[in-house]
């Protein structure tokens, strides 16, 4: 569960200073799938960044799962992003030169105490995101659709908290980017609690709910009404490919 | 462990950069074979010279008449040096703890029963014994007696013993010394080879007033044997000694020196010879590849700390603590200096066996190089590692997934 309350961010260069947050405040209960939105340059790279511990608010408070973030050190953040977080990025974030699978188990580095089924862990998650036959492939043998794939295993293997996924679908084509928006949509009906930061509105519909971020403020903050089927939208582009 | 995990992490970016990891290498091979082989050769000198310094003795002090720089046998013919030069040696310079005036002739014709050899006759104080610290293995050693009454009596070298006699024993016999019959009252101990190749087991020794009077038929001495009581003062009671025999022969510069001294430590010098410039030499090439090996290894690391941003970043997202992205870089230092070590003390060993083979140079392979050479990697690992990890672990995570 993740309670904002009244977040701000100023960057301060020299004497000028630029506030990019500006108060923000709202929760995102355990099992939603919310979509954060704004254009670029409202200030939504900066909330993903609080929202992921990577970067602390100038005033207000974040609990995440009733633990206040903002007074933590460093190294409490860091254990933090390890048991609590999951990410998922644009660029995908795959260490090139090893496999898959170890690709997926690189968090568990960092988990104390090692879990003793490391490897098979690892396993299911690959096998979840459909790439069983894929695992000792090198992150360049692999398609794009793929790579994002490998990186929400490694998101999932430690069982965080949130899944914090920032425009999965930019560095993919639409029929890979449905693909990967289904993973999020199946995840979720199995209970994750997934925060989606994007700027684009057709990826922000497949929540359920869209948090509008403008210059700094929650301009909007609704339920959507009927989701975007991204199973569906992958058949069609699929079905389209086939019939070429 | 989580810190054998992240460490693996640094090996597994090594191993995937085999060419970066090389020259990262590379300082650290050449200055620990280097470390290797000075060690080596000089442990090899040093029981080198040990042998030798033992052969002449640790504490002794040889005077021999004849100048000259060279550590050679007395000159036949120079009279200067006598019995009175001993005494006053012994009465009036300190430190010295025995003095043994003794007079050599070599190529002495030796005959017993149907045996004849040439050796080396030496007529000997008693004090000889102790000078030399070289006793009677069997028999009686020459005495005072013995000298008082210019006895005609004799100790064998085992070499001669067995020349002469063969098995047999040969205390009670008698031989002929030129045209003089003596009794062989004893053995010498085995003393192996003189610091100058000398066989000191085939000579012959007398009592120094039947030498000097019924053999050789002369009032000198070729040589005297001074015992010091501390080997630690040795150099500056050589030179105490050198300052008192110029001054009882009235010899002053530029007039040459009428009798030569070498002591132990002289000795110690000659059996080092070159050695000494190698082991400097090398050691500067050691110091040298380990420094400059260490800032290439920082500066490789640097720039790779530098290519990996987005890893360090990734890493920090992932849970990496800022200790866990030091110690990442810090054990990936030191793996490549302690795998230097270990190539560079195998180099190390296998030219040290070479150099045994094809030079003279004494060599001794021995544990200590490997302990010293671990010892270095780890302080060259760490002191040049630090600076990349610490700018590796200093990345803020935000910056470094941008």
């Amino acid at each position: 569960m993740i309670e904002l309350e009244g977040i701000q961010k100023t960057y301060t260069s020299g004497s000028i200073q630029t506030p990019v947050l500006k108060g923000i405040s709202f929760r995102i209960e355990a099992g939603e799938f919310v979509a954060i939105m704004g254009a670029s340059g409202t200030g939504k790279s900066t909330l993903m960044n609080i929202l992921g511990c990577l970067d602390k608010p100038t005033a207000g408070h974040y609990r995440l799962d009733g633990t206040d973030m903002v007074s933590l050190e460093d190294d409490a953040l860091s254990r933090l992003r390890n048991r609590k977080i999951g990410f998922v990025f644009q660029q995908f974030h795959l260490l090139d030169r090893a496999s898959a699978l170890r690709n997926v188990m690189l968090p568990l580095i960092y988990t104390d105490p090692y879990p003793e089924d490391a490897g098979a862990r690892a396993e299911r998650a690959l096998t979840a995101v459909g790439l069983s036959d894929r695992m000792t492939y090198k992150p360049s043998q692999l398609s794009g659709g793929q790579q994002q794939r490998v990186a929400i295993a490694r998101a999932l293997i430690t069982n965080p908290s949130i899944l914090l996924v920032d425009e999965p679908t930019g560095n993919l084509d639409s029929k890979s980017g449905a693909e990967v928006m289904a993973i999020f949509q199946r995840l979720h009906r199995d209970g994750r609690t997934i925060v989606l930061v994007t700027h684009d509105r057709a990826v922000a519909e497949h929540a359920n709910r869209v948090v509008l971020l403008k210059d700094g403020m929650v301009a909007e903050d609704r339920p959507v009404a009927q989701p975007r089927d991204a199973d569906a939208e992958a058949r069609v582009l699929a079905g389209k490919e086939t019939s070429k | 462990m989580r810190l054998l995990r992240i460490a693996k992490e640094g090996a597994r970016a090594l191993a995937a950069h085999k060419l970066r990891t090389f020259f990262m290498m590379a300082g650290t091979i050449i200055g620990i074979a280097a470390l290797t082989v000075i060690m080596a050769v000089g442990k090899g000198t040093e029981k080198k010279v040990m042998k030798r310094v033992n052969a002449f003795g640790a504490h002794a002090i040889m005077i021999t008449a004849g100048g000259g720089k060279g550590f050679s046998p007395p000159q036949e013919g120079i009279t200067t040096l006598r019995l009175e030069d001993a005494e006053a040696v012994r009465t009036q310079t300190g430190g010295v703890d025995v003095v043994a005036p003794f007079a050599v002739k070599r190529g002495m014709s030796i005959k017993a029963g149907g045996n004849q050899v040439q050796t080396t006759v030496m007529a000997v104080a008693p004090e000889w014994h102790d000078a030399w610290e070289w006793y009677a293995a069997d028999g009686e050693p020459i005495t005072a007696e013995d000298t008082a009454a210019m006895s005609r009596v004799c100790l064998l070298g085992t070499l001669t013993a067995k020349d002469l006699f063969g098995d047999q024993n040969p205390i009670g016999e008698y031989i002929q010394i030129g045209n003089v019959r003596f009794k062989v009252k004893g053995i010498l101990q085995e003393r192996g080879v003189s610091p100058m190749g000398d066989e000191f087991d085939r000579r012959l020794v007398i009592p120094l007033t039947t030498g000097l009077r019924r053999l050789f038929n002369q009032d000198y001495i070729t040589n005297i044997r001074v015992k010091v009581k501390d080997s630690g003062r040795i150099e500056s009671i050589a030179a105490e000694v050198r300052q008192f025999l110029h001054e009882r022969h009235h010899i002053t510069p530029p007039k040459e020196d009428d009798f030569a001294i070498f002591s132990a430590a002289d000795i110690a010098k000659m059996a080092r010879g070159i050695s000494g410039t190698l082991t400097y030499l090398l050691g500067a090439l050691a110091g040298l590849s380990l420094l400059v090996g260490g800032i290439v290894l920082m500066n490789i690391l640097l720039i790779s700390v530098g290519e990996r941003i987005k890893e360090i970043g990734l890493r920090r997202a992932l849970g990496a603590t800022r200790r866990d992205v030091f110690m990442q870089f810090l054990t990936e230092s030191l793996a490549v200096t302690i795998s230097g070590m270990v190539i560079g003390s195998v180099l190390g060993w296998l030219v040290s066996i070479i150099l045994a083979r094809v030079t003279q140079f004494p060599v001794v392979i021995s544990w200590e190089p490997f302990a010293l050479a671990l010892g270095f990697a780890m302080i060259v690992g760490v002191f040049f590692g630090v600076q990349p990890a610490r700018r590796a672990a200093r990345l803020k995570p935000v910056e470094a997934l941008r």
